[in-house]
């Protein structure tokens, strides 16, 4: 997959822009060309390379006006959705559109990275108030920029979860069903317990008691507060609230009457295939490692800190490895919704072997043969704050039906490298924010600070030893 | 290709400016498969003049499994009971079950309604006939049993062709409205001679007592009924739509019925307009998230859309309409296929979301009353797809609806618990049909998945278990979807059971009720593409998932 892109891959999987007027090599526009879905699902994995590298040029370029970017009479909320009056400024740091490329934010240490804190987004559901000034949390919710390394690979785990998850619903409904009583049914999948259901009789299920996962019983593995699905979603979300850029399967005539809802003057500004690109992209992009070649007593003190990450509990939620069973990642995906597209949406999928990349040979794989993806992370979500210990607890706002104290796990591969750290990038130092856990880490944080000073140097000498490394 | 590609955007944009349709098809059109005999549905509806009218049925689930089961009416032909054994996003499968009550009593039926009356937790059925009433009373598994002697009804004898329920309040059991069409038997008959109509209040006591008959006069050959609170007093009115054909000096009616009044006809002076159609089927739905109902009135020629008029109505003090049909483009006055340009005859009609673009459409039955020379002969059914841009474009031939047979009443309804909404058609002297859903066309004669759903049903305890008459509001991004649980409209047709939302593109939505005592509920938080159930008993909103 190192080889350089021939020009008949790249060709593959490019098509003309309709009515596209031909332009001279110096064109400014990022989309002369459009990618073509089906040419790369057909075209089976001779079209990835072309289709990763097109993924490549699509997350570092910066959208143009004359591709489309800016929506200038429509909000960055994730339902279509217009602007009540005005028209929005090309640029606007706070509410958006606020940058011109992914990597803009995307780009430390490496493409596809975190960022710096100059790089915080404020995002907000973009409904009612769309168009802000201020970074005060009764607006939106300043989110640091989240590394994408490995991001194949959780989501591939994500999917294995929801499906485990899903099957012990469905069982739990079917014994009740049977047997004519109530059955109660633990929700865990890859050693991680979500809590329980309870399955009635009658087909109702009593949700109450599940534990860090939405009701529909979804592994969302994106974002801070895990509220997206896959890549997919995530990736036209992002492309309409940062740049204006709106894809045709959310925005395009099915779901709005106009195949340029926006009024960018530009129809169907980001077409199925060049989504896929991106996602691509996203998925291939290797995860982070262990640092290698360490000074000895960084090496020593990284040892000794592992072992302290264990004994404290803090992997309870950052979970060493989780396993997974295939590494063959489908575009579309399998639970997204309607907007984002679906596999009956398509006659062939787009299918990538993580397995065939170079990164996969660098995955332990357990007894069962399954893949240990050494995200430190449950994909699970977690109150973090309580009466004591708040300094997480800084929103306002509930994200999509979660609520302000509770984040996703963050995956801590890479933790070395993406400084500063919380869900806004709060804390300079690893200490700070470790410091910081509460409501359901308070235990692990009030063991960490009962440690010496030494022993809590070795926790860090562990963290710094998980970076993410230029290919 | 992508199976919904931008290519079959375009071919479809194209086929709609070729076939000089006014508003351009940008949506999804559904995939509508007839499937009646293979799924076991043989009913057909026929008879004399007495059935010219009328030719409805009942959804509803009557063994617990969530699946809406159907009463179908027969007119001289036996109404039939048909349980739905389908399988979630299978093809249909439905199996008749014989119904215990006298054979005669389930000829001559025009129609039927199902709502639980007596509050124990089963779905009854009213039954519209030709002579008497029928109150059928549900028990396990799909039974029935006659229960007109134990709910002290007479039977409020006569041509029974629309019928309407609710719940008053501070009544413990529903108040029944029964419209009636021509006294036969009148001198001078049929012309002139439209009988009046029924209104039974329940009577005080612990089980159902309908012994006391309200006249509702005078009667103007009633052949939809609706209690509808259209302007969101908590009191609903009781709309009427009556059929000029038979009636002299009438018009459509609006009864307010207000808890321990007699009713009340509204009055030019109390802003209700002379409205004189062939009133066939009302449809009520907030098409623009307004928060008041529209209506849909089907008749011969033009079907109306009458929308609240907020400046001369003041907001809702009085019952002042406006005619908006014709610049929605939802008059369906005549065929849109076949080539026939007589006026079409409109039966049931019916809104609700066929593609989950989250955008209400309009179905409409049609069909000539008996070879009448001045209408269509060919009257397709309409499948009024509603656009962005607020306007309806006809898609009834493209999903496969559009059929010879002479329609009359509908029930659309999720019978597979797919989230897609099908549809069950009477005619008259043929079989109904049915038809499966199975997603949106991809323009290349594939199906894709259509838009995101959610159904919902209310529960609060006794009497008014399913909530009739509370209103739904569900929010998606800055839109309200809004429903009502209702009995009655359409034409002699209705369902009870899960309530059918598009979402379009929302993967939330939340969920706000206000409950038949007035009461709103705090808001529900729900995904998309489930099933839900709100108690009102209970915190949370709960999910349910089929058992097959």
């Amino acid at each position: 997959m190192r080889k350089r892109i021939g020009g008949g891959a790249l060709a593959l999987v490019l098509m003309a822009t309709a009515g596209s007027v031909e332009a001279g090599s110096w064109d400014e526009r990022v989309f002369t060309h459009h990618v073509d879905f089906d040419a790369v699902a057909a075209a089976g994995s001779a079209a990835l390379p072309g289709l990763i590298a097109r993924g490549r040029e699509l997350f570092q370029a910066k959208f143009t006006t004359a591709d489309g970017a800016g929506r200038p009479k429509a909000t960055q909320a994730i339902i279509p959705t217009k602007r009540k009056f005005g028209v929005n400024p090309a640029f606007s740091r706070l509410s958006g559109p606020d940058s011109d490329s992914c990597s803009g934010c995307h780009n430390q240490p490496v493409l596809g990275g975190s960022g710096d804190t100059v790089s915080n987004a404020f995002v907000s559901e973009g409904f009612e108030s769309p168009e802000f000034d201020s970074t005060d949390p009764s607006f939106s919710s300043e989110r640091h920029t989240t590394a994408l390394m490995g991001a194949g690979l959780v989501e591939l785990l994500a999917r294995e979860m929801t499906a485990d998850l899903h099957a012990e619903r469905d069982a739990a409904v079917a014994q009740a069903r049977a047997s004519g009583k109530d059955v109660e049914a633990d929700l865990v999948t890859k050693g991680v317990r979500f809590g329980s259901l309870k399955a009635h009789a009658d087909g109702i299920v009593d949700l109450d008691a599940v534990d860090g996962v939405d009701a529909d019983l979804i592994v969302r593995p994106f974002s801070r507060k895990g509220v997206f699905t896959s890549l997919r979603q995530f990736t036209i979300n992002a492309l309409n609230a940062h740049h204006g850029m709106e894809a045709s399967e959310r925005f395009g005539v099915r779901w709005t009457g106009s195949h340029d809802f926006g009024e960018s003057g530009v129809p169907d500004a980001v077409r199925p295939g060049d989504v896929s690109a991106l996602v691509a992209f996203q998925a291939t992009l290797p995860p982070p490692t262990v640092k290698q070649n360490l000074p000895e007593d960084w090496r020593i003190a990284a040892a000794e800190g592992e072992k302290h990450f264990d004994e404290l509990g803090c992997a309870s939620c950052h979970r060493a490895t989780l396993p997974l069973k295939s590494l063959i990642f489908t575009d579309p995906a399998p639970y997204d919704t309607a907007g984002t597209l679906r596999a009956g949406e398509v006659r062939k999928g787009i299918v990538i072997d993580l397995s065939k990349f170079p990164f996969a040979a660098q995955l332990k794989r357990n007894a069962k043969g399954e893949w240990l993806i050494p995200l430190y992370s449950d994909l699970k979500r977690h109150f973090v704050v309580d009466a004591e210990v708040a300094d997480l607890g800084n929103e306002l706002q509930a994200q999509r039906f979660v609520e302000r104290d509770v984040f996703l796990t963050p995956r801590l591969w890479g933790v070395g490298s993406t400084a500063p750290y919380g869900h806004r990038g709060d804390f300079r130092m690893l200490n700070e924010i470790i410091a910081a856990h509460g409501g359901d880490a308070r235990f692990a944080r009030d063991a960490y600070l009962g440690l010496t000073k030494d022993e809590r140097d070795t926790v860090i000498a562990f963290l710094r030893s998980l970076v993410i490394e230029a290919p | 290709m992508l199976r919904w590609s931008l290519g079959a955007l375009a071919l479809l944009g194209l086929a709609a400016t070729a076939a000089a349709d006014p508003v351009a098809l940008n949506s999804d059109v559904p995939v509508m498969l007839e499937e009646a005999a293979a799924a076991g549905i043989n009913q057909t509806y026929d008879g004399g003049w007495e059935h010219f009218v009328g030719g409805g049925g009942a959804a509803f689930d009557c063994d617990g499994s969530g699946f809406p089961s159907v009463f179908l009416a027969g007119g001289k032909n036996p109404a039939k009971l048909y349980v739905n054994k389908s399988k979630r996003g299978g093809p249909l499968k439905f199996v008749e079950k014989p119904i215990a009550i006298d054979p005669k009593l389930l000829t001559h039926v025009i129609g039927a309604y199902p709502f639980d009356i007596d509050g124990d937790g089963r779905m009854d059925l009213f039954v519209l006939r030709v002579g008497e009433n029928l109150l059928l009373k549900g028990g396990p598994n799909c039974t029935f049993t006659l229960a007109n002697k134990e709910w002290n009804f007479g039977g409020d004898e006569g041509w029974t062709t629309s019928f309407a329920a609710g719940w008053e309040k501070g009544q413990k059991f529903p108040t029944l409205a029964i419209g009636h069409y021509v006294d036969r038997f009148a001198p001078g008959s049929p012309y002139g001679t439209c009988e009046e109509n029924s209104l039974y209040r329940p009577q005080p006591g612990d089980a159902p007592d309908y012994s006391v008959r309200t006249p509702l006069t005078p009667g103007y050959c009633a052949l939809s009924m609706l209690f509808t609170d259209w302007n969101r007093s908590g009191a609903p009115s009781l709309r009427v739509s009556n059929d000029r054909q038979y009636y002299r000096g009438g018009e459509e009616q609006l009864w307010r019925i207000e808890p321990g009044k007699p009713p009340h006809l509204y009055t030019r002076a109390e802003g209700w307009r002379h409205v004189t159609i062939f009133g066939m089927g009302i449809a009520a739905g907030d098409l623009d998230g307004s928060g008041f109902p529209d209506y849909a009135l089907t008749s011969m020629g033009d079907t109306k859309i009458q929308k609240l008029d907020r400046d001369e109505s003041e907001r809702g003090e009085f019952p002042v309409y406006r005619d908006i049909a014709g610049q929605m483009n939802a008059t369906a006055h005549i065929p849109y296929a076949g080539g026939d340009k007589r006026p079409s005859t409109g039966w049931h009609s019916e809104f609700a979301d066929f593609n989950n673009d989250g955008l209400l459409d309009l179905f409409i039955a049609k069909g000539n009353v008996a070879q009448m020379p001045d209408f269509a002969a060919f009257d397709p059914n309409n499948l009024l797809l509603q656009q962005w841009n607020g306007k309806f474009a006809e898609a009834g031939d493209k999903a496969g609806i559009a059929e010879k047979a002479p329609s009359r009443g509908a029930l659309i309804d999720d019978f597979n618990l797919d989230g897609n909404l099908d549809l069950l058609v009477m005619h008259r002297t043929a079989p109904a049909s049915l038809f499966r859903n199975l997603g949106a066309s991809d323009g290349h004669g594939g199906v894709i998945p259509t838009g995101n759903w959610i159904e919902i049903r209310l529960a609060e305890p006794a009497p008014n278990r399913d909530a009739v008459g509370a209103h739904i509001a569900v929010k998606i991004g800055v839109r309200t979807l809004m429903r009502t649980i209702s009995v009655g409209g359409g034409d002699a047709s209705g369902h009870m059971g899960w309530v059918h939302f598009g979402l379009g593109t929302a993967e939330r939505a939340e969920i706000r009720v206000q409950w038949p005592d007035g009461e709103w509920s705090y808001p529900y938080r729900a995904f998309a593409n489930q099933f839900v159930v709100v108690d009102r008993t209970k915190p949370q909103a709960e999910y349910w998932y089929p058992g097959r």
